[in-house]
């Protein structure tokens, strides 16, 4: 029954979610509103647990005084702190925005920006010439490198042209095929959960 | 097409849908006489084989060797998107596996709807490979509910605790470089999923095993060998076939028809 249950509301929401979608009548009944508004009274549960658990994961650090427990400490005095404040001033007090504005928005700028030096690092590694496939890879990264840069067209007129129609042409083409499959296979595994074949999210080893 | 819009046929279905919920009709019944075929016993095609779901072994096994734990990450997505499904499926076999190795498994979550699953699953795994004792709920975290600061907590988790296998099997954005180089500079395997394209040649480029696209989808079929699964990857299999066909029938008509009626058919 703790798994059956579960399979069969499972079932009835994707069936009317998806029926929704296809069929006028049944999209007109609201039932997709409905069940969004269940979702996110759930989604605020679970990130109550989620709370829950970053608070215990690094008070255990903090007690058993692990290498830099000081960044545990920093953690949850954050993590606390912010949320009280929140929870006292609201979501849109000047204080309470400008802590994101101000600390948040710039460390995710900060994460965001080091991406650029690690797809360096990593081309690096992929371009080395080993085989058929990574010379072919690295000629056609070099040549919609330079095609993009103004240098492109001053060493080949045109080349910039050229460039367009490999994205245009073989990358579009190769991405959306990939993009089929994909779909594809996301309808299998939804018919599988459909179905009640895949468990796994039910717990178990699936 | 006329005669089905005369009956009235084409005003039961939400605008533009008919010819989708065709497709998705014939898709189903080419899954369910696959999968009844194996409920049968009778022979279905094998799937191909997928080094990066060959590899999970290899890992959990080098991270035994090593003394060091295993790390899963299923993306950002939360519970409704495929590709978080699939890594359930995953999950389940990883920890199942790591319990049998006694090997230590950090699973991150970001979803705060994925992470009480994710727990749930990894309890039952380790119940299952007949280690409860084993099992530390604390293994299973939830990093933090937005991009980067589960970025960072993970790179974090990958600094302290030095995972010798990674395992990102889900939808990624922005992160997934990061997390990937990260792996590589710890010295940890890494086995990458996702089908989410614009993140596919990052996986490609970073990952010692990746696997793109529908690849991942095909996980709990692959990994559990279970036939009636399998027979689920085979109908995708030959659903994209049918695509395929469809796709070239499409170019030649619009080669040299100038109204291609299979346009007009699927635009309904």
């Amino acid at each position: 029954m703790k798994k059956e249950l579960p399979m069969v509301l499972a079932t009835i929401a994707a069936l009317s979610v998806l029926l929704s979608q296809y069929f006028f009548a049944i999209n007109q009944l609201g039932w997709l509103d409905s069940l969004d508004k269940v979702y996110n009274m759930m989604a605020a549960l679970a990130i109550g647990l989620g709370l829950v658990n970053l608070t215990v994961v690094h008070s255990g650090y903090i007690r058993r005084k692990r290498e830099h427990w000081w960044a545990s400490v920093v953690l949850l005095v954050c993590l606390w702190g912010y949320t009280v404040l929140s929870l006292v001033l609201g979501n849109d007090h000047a204080f309470v925005d400008w802590f994101y504005q101000h600390l948040i928005v710039p460390a995710d700028s900060t994460l965001y920006g080091m991406v650029s030096f690690f797809i360096t690092v990593a081309a690096y590694r992929v371009f080395r010439v080993r085989t058929l496939e990574a010379t072919i890879l690295l000629a056609s990264a070099v040549f919609v490198l330079l095609g993009t840069a103004p240098i492109g067209d001053v060493i080949v007129p045109g080349w910039s042209t050229a460039r367009q129609w490999i994205l245009d042409v073989p990358n579009t083409g190769g991405m959306r095929g990939i993009i089929i499959g994909t779909y594809l296979g996301a309808w299998a595994t939804a018919l599988r959960v459909m179905l009640g074949l895949e468990r796994a999210h039910l717990g178990g080893a699936g | 097409m006329t005669f089905l819009a005369q009956a009235g046929v084409l005003g039961i279905f939400v605008e533009g849908n008919f010819a989708p919920f065709v497709m998705m009709l014939l898709f189903t019944i080419i899954v369910y006489v696959m999968i009844q075929r194996a409920r049968a016993g009778l022979k279905i095609p094998e799937i191909r084989k997928l080094a990066g779901l060959d590899a999970l072994d290899e890992a959990i096994g080098r991270a035994t060797e090593m003394g060091r734990p295993v790390f899963t990450f299923p993306g950002l997505a939360g519970v409704t998107n495929p590709q978080t499904l699939a890594y359930f499926g995953l999950l389940g076999h990883v920890a199942k596996r790591s319990a049998q190795y006694d090997t230590r498994l950090i699973a991150g979550n970001v979803d705060p709807y994925v992470y009480p699953i994710s727990e749930e699953i990894v309890r039952q795994a380790y119940l299952e490979a007949g280690r409860p004792d084993a099992f530390n709920p604390d293994d299973v975290r939830f990093v933090a509910y937005d991009q980067f600061p589960a970025t960072a907590a993970i790179l974090g988790i990958y600094r302290r605790e030095r995972p010798a296998a990674t395992i990102l099997y889900g939808a990624f954005w922005a992160e997934s470089m990061i997390l990937v180089e990260n792996a590589a500079q710890i010295g940890a395997i890494s086995i990458g999923a996702t089908a989410n394209t614009h993140q596919m040649p990052f996986f490609v480029a970073g990952c010692d095993y990746a696997l793109i696209g529908e690849e991942m989808y095909a996980a709990s079929a692959y990994v559990s060998k279970e036939p009636v699964l399998t027979g689920t990857v085979v109908g995708q299999d030959w659903a994209r076939i049918g695509v395929f066909a469809l796709i070239i029938v499409g170019t030649i008509l619009a080669q040299v028809q100038t109204t291609n009626w299979l346009k007009t058919i699927l635009g309904k």
